[in-house]
C-alpha cells in the first residue's frame, strides 16, 4: 500500500564532485509497475539504494517517503517490511549457505513466529517455483537461479514495495520471463508495487504502468503513454536479429581443439564428452542459458576449472603448457570486471597493460582515442572501484583489449551496458580486429548491436555444445 | 551435544594440557578423541591424515626438546610430541563433527552473544573456499597482464584485501538488505537447547581430566 514520493533528492557521492541525482521529484504509485530507464552510469543504482535505506540520505538533500512517512524516521526494522531490493549482481545478495538457511534468516529477521515459517518458506519457493532448489548450496546455483532464490526470500519478506535494479543482466531469457511473469502476479494479485531499473527494454511495453527516465541533467521525468509506441519501437529495432551463421568446416590446425571433453560442477555433469573445435582468427559466440556452463568452459580453457579430456591448444595438450607462457596467448575477460583489475587508479591499470602488450597496435594516442570512444576519457586519477559498473566493464574490455593477446574469452562482455555504449564498444572492438587479428571468443546473452562480429555461433544447452546458424 | 559446550570443554582441555606434562593424558585424550570420532562415523582416510599431517612438526618438536632440552629432556620431549597430537585430534573433535551453523546458533540463542557477531563468523566460514578460488582467479588475472603475483606479492595481498573489503561491505548490504538489523531482537527457527546432559558431560568431562592429570598420572 504505499505511494513513494522522491522530493527535491539531491545526492553527491563522497568522492564525487557533481552529483549523480540533481533535484529528483517523482511520485510513484501504489499497485504499480514502474519501469526506470537511462543510460549505464547514470544513477539508476543509486536512486535505488536510496530508496531502501541501503544509502543514508544526508539530511537537507531531500526526502524520500513512503505514504507520506519519511524513509529516515522509519525504524529500521520496519524497513525490510515497507521496501525489499533486488540487487543486480545476483552473487552479491545472500548471508549464508543454503536457500533455506537464506529464507529462514531473512523471516528471523522480520521477527516472524517460527511455528508459521516453515509454510511461508514453502509458499514463496512455490510461488517461484524453485521448491526443488531449498536445500541447494547458492554457491552452486546459476545467476538466474539466484535471481529466483532472491524473489523468493522477497515474497517470503511480504515487503510492500519490490525495487529491482537491472535484476537481469546475467539472467537468460527463459528465467527473465519466469521472473517477469511472477512479478506482474505480485502486482496484480498481492498489491504490490514495483520499480525495476533496466536499460534492455525488450517486453516491458505491454507490462508496466509507468516509464521513468533520467535524463541528462541527473533529474527523473515520467514519459507520457503517447509517447511509448515511439520509444520501445526505437529499442526493438536495434535488437532484432534473425542472422544467420555459416557452420565452420574442422580445419587441420584449430585453435582449440576439445577432445572428449566433459565439465563438471561438484557432481553434476555440465557437458557430456565433447569433441569440438574453435578457429583461428574467427569470432565464436556462445550463447545458452545460464547456469548451462558457458563460465565454466572459459575456466576450463584458461586453466582455472579442472576437466576431464584432452583441451588442444595449436595441436598441443593445454595442461603440458607453461602457466605463464599460456596465460599470454589466452585471456580471459572476466564476467565480474572488478576480478580483472590490478591496479587502483584508470591511468594505471590502462599502463600496465600498455607495458606489458603483445602486440604494439595501442599507442598513447590510440589508447586516448578509444577512451574518449568510450566516455571515459578525463577519469585518470579516479580510482576504478568507484566507477559505475559500466565505466568499470568498459575500462576493463579496454584494459584487455590492449593486451593484445593472440585470443580473448570474453565472458558477456555487453553486461550492464547501454546501447550507446555497446555501439561504442563494438566498432572498437572491429577496427582493432581488422589490424590486429585477434581471435574472439564471446559468451553473451544480449546479440544487439553484437551480431555483425561473430563468424560463427556454438548453443550450449541441455549438456551439449554445438555449433549452430541461429540464435534462439 | 550443545556446540558451545563441546567447545568450552575442548577450550579446558587445550588449556589443562599446555600446562601438564603427562604423556598418560595425552595419548588417553587420542584414544578418547579417536573412540569418539569413530563412533560419529569419520571416514578411516580422514583419521589417517589426522596420524600424518602433524607428524613433521611432531617431530620437529620431540628433536628440539632432545637434543636441546635441559632436565629430563628424553620425557618432555616425548610430552610434546603426544601434546601435539592431543591438540589435533581434540580439535578435530569439534571441527570435523560439529555444525558451524549450530555453534552459531548456540554462540547467539544460549550465550547471548550480539546476532552480528555469530553471523559475521558463519559468514566468515563461508567464506573460506570462495577466498581460495579468489586467489588462484588473481594470480591468473595477473599473469594474463604479464605479471607474475607470487605468494609475497604485496599487489596479490592487496588485491585479496581489496576483495575481502568489498566482501564484506556487500555482505552487510545483502544481511540488511534482507532484514537485518544490529542488536535488533529475532526470532529463531532452529531451537538450540541447552540440556542439564550438556552441563553433565561439561562437568564430568572436566573432572574425568582432573583424574588423569593429577590422580592417576602414571608418567
Amino acid at each position: 500500500m504505499a505511494t513513494i514520493t522522491l522530493n527535491n533528492l539531491t545526492y553527491t557521492y563522497p568522492e564525487a564532485s557533481v552529483p549523480v541525482l540533481d533535484h529528483v521529484n517523482l511520485t510513484l504509485p501504489a499497485h504499480q509497475f514502474t519501469l526506470l530507464t537511462g543510460p549505464s552510469g547514470t544513477g539508476k543504482s543509486t536512486l535505488l539504494r536510496l530508496m531502501t535505506g541501503l544509502i543514508k540520505l544526508p539530511a537537507d538533500h531531500g526526502q524520500i517517503t513512503y505514504d507520506d512517512q519519511d524513509l529516515a524516521t522509519l525504524a529500521a526494522t520496519d524497513r525490510a517490511g515497507q521496501v525489499a531490493l533486488m540487487f543486480q549482481n545476483p552473487n552479491q545478495q545472500f548471508a549464508m549457505d543454503t536457500v533455506q538457511n537464506e529464507l529462514v534468516f531473512a523471516l528471523e529477521n522480520r521477527q516472524v513466529d517460527p511455528q508459521v515459517m516453515t509454510n511461508r518458506i514453502n509458499e514463496a519457493l512455490d510461488f517461484v517455483g524453485i521448491r526443488d532448489l531449498q536445500d541447494r548450496q547458492i554457491n552452486h546455483l546459476s545467476g538466474g537461479e539466484k535471481q529466483k532464490v532472491a524473489l523468493a526470500v522477497i515474497v517470503a519478506m511480504n515487503s510492500d514495495v519490490i525495487l529491482l535494479d537491472e535484476p537481469f543482466a546475467s539472467v537468460d531469457p527463459a528465467a527473465r520471463a519466469s521472473l517477469l511473469r511472477r512479478l506482474i502476479k505480485l502486482r496484480d494479485d498481492a498489491g504490490k508495487t514495483i520499480i525495476l531499473a533496466d536499460h534492455d527494454l525488450t517486453d516491458y511495453e505491454t507490462l508496466v504502468d509507468q516509464v521513468v527516465q533520467i535524463n541528462a541533467d541527473r533529474s527523473l521525468s515520467s514519459l507520457p503513454k503517447p509517447q511509448w509506441p515511439h520509444f520501445f519501437a526505437a529499442f526493438s529495432a536495434q535488437a532484432a536479429s534473425d542472422h544467420h551463421w555459416p557452420l565452420p568446416k574442422n580445419a587441420p590446425n584449430a585453435l582449440f581443439d576439445l577432445q572428449q571433453v566433459q565439465l563438471q560442477q561438484g557432481s553434476f555433469v555440465l557437458l557430456q564428452p565433447t569433441d569440438l573445435q574453435f578457429l583461428d582468427h574467427r569470432n565464436t559466440l556462445i550463447t545458452g542459458p545460464n547456469g548451462s556452463g558457458k563460465s565454466t568452459l572459459f575456466e576450463a580453457l584458461v586453466r582455472l576449472n579442472p576437466y576431464t579430456g584432452q583441451i588442444n591448444y595449436h595441436g598441443d595438450n593445454i595442461q603440458k603448457l607453461k602457466a605463464k607462457r599460456y596465460a599470454r596467448q589466452i585471456a580471459l575477460l572476466f564476467q565480474d570486471a572488478e576480478t580483472q583489475f590490478l591496479n587502483i587508479t584508470v591511468a594505471e591499470e590502462l599502463a600496465q597493460s600498455q607495458k606489458y602488450a603483445y602486440g604494439d597496435y595501442f599507442t598513447t594516442d590510440r589508447i586516448q582515442q578509444a577512451l574518449t570512444q568510450l566516455n571515459l576519457a578525463g577519469r585518470d586519477e579516479q580510482v576504478i572501484y568507484t566507477l559505475s559498473e559500466g565505466q568499470k566493464k568498459k575500462l576493463q574490455i579496454l584494459s584487455m583489449l590492449i593486451m593484445q593477446s593472440p585470443v580473448l574469452l570474453m565472458d558477456e562482455p555487453l553486461k550492464g551496458l547501454d546501447l550507446k555504449s555497446v555501439d561504442a564498444l563494438v566498432t572498437l572492438l572491429k577496427t582493432t580486429q581488422a589490424a590486429t587479428q585477434q581471435t574472439l571468443i564471446i559468451i553473451s546473452h544480449q546479440l544487439t548491436g553484437l551480431t555483425s562480429l561473430i563468424d560463427y555461433h556454438l548453443r550450449f544447452d541441455q549438456h551439449q555444445l554445438q555449433y549452430q546458424e541461429v540464435a534462439p | 551435544m550443545n556446540p558451545s559446550i563441546k567447545l568450552l570443554l575442548l577450550f579446558i582441555i587445550a588449556l589443562e594440557i599446555s600446562f601438564t606434562t603427562i604423556i598418560s593424558l595425552n595419548i588417553a585424550l587420542v584414544i578418547l578423541a579417536t573412540l569418539y570420532l569413530l563412533w560419529r562415523r569419520t571416514s578411516l582416510k580422514t583419521l589417517g591424515w589426522l596420524l600424518i599431517v602433524p607428524l613433521l612438526p611432531a617431530i620437529g618438536l620431540w628433536s628440539t626438546q632432545y637434543i636441546n632440552g635441559t632436565g629430563d629432556n628424553a620425557q618432555m620431549a616425548w610430552v610434546l610430541f603426544t601434546r601435539i597430537y592431543a591438540f589435533v585430534f581434540t580439535g578435530a573433535t569439534f571441527t570435523l563433527t560439529t555444525d558451524i551453523l549450530e555453534l552459531a546458533d548456540a554462540l547467539e540463542q544460549n550465550w547471548h552473544l550480539p546476532a552480528k557477531f555469530a553471523y559475521g563468523v558463519l559468514a566468515a566460514y563461508n567464506l573460506v573456499p570462495k577466498i581460495q578460488h579468489e586467489v588462484k582467479v588473481i594470480r591468473m588475472a595477473g599473469l594474463m597482464r604479464g605479471q607474475t603475483l607470487s605468494f609475497w606479492s604485496p599487489k596479490l595481498y592487496f588485491k585479496a584485501i581489496l576483495v575481502s573489503i568489498n566482501w564484506s561491505q556487500n555482505l552487510a548490504q545483502a544481511m540488511q538488505s534482507h532484514g537485518f538489523v544490529e542488536d535488533a531482537p529475532r526470532t529463531h527457527y532452529r531451537h538450540v537447547p541447552l540440556r542439564a546432559s550438556d552441563w553433565s558431560i561439561l562437568v564430568i568431562g572436566i573432572g574425568l581430566l582432573q583424574i588423569g592429570a593429577f590422580a592417576i598420572p602414571w608418567r
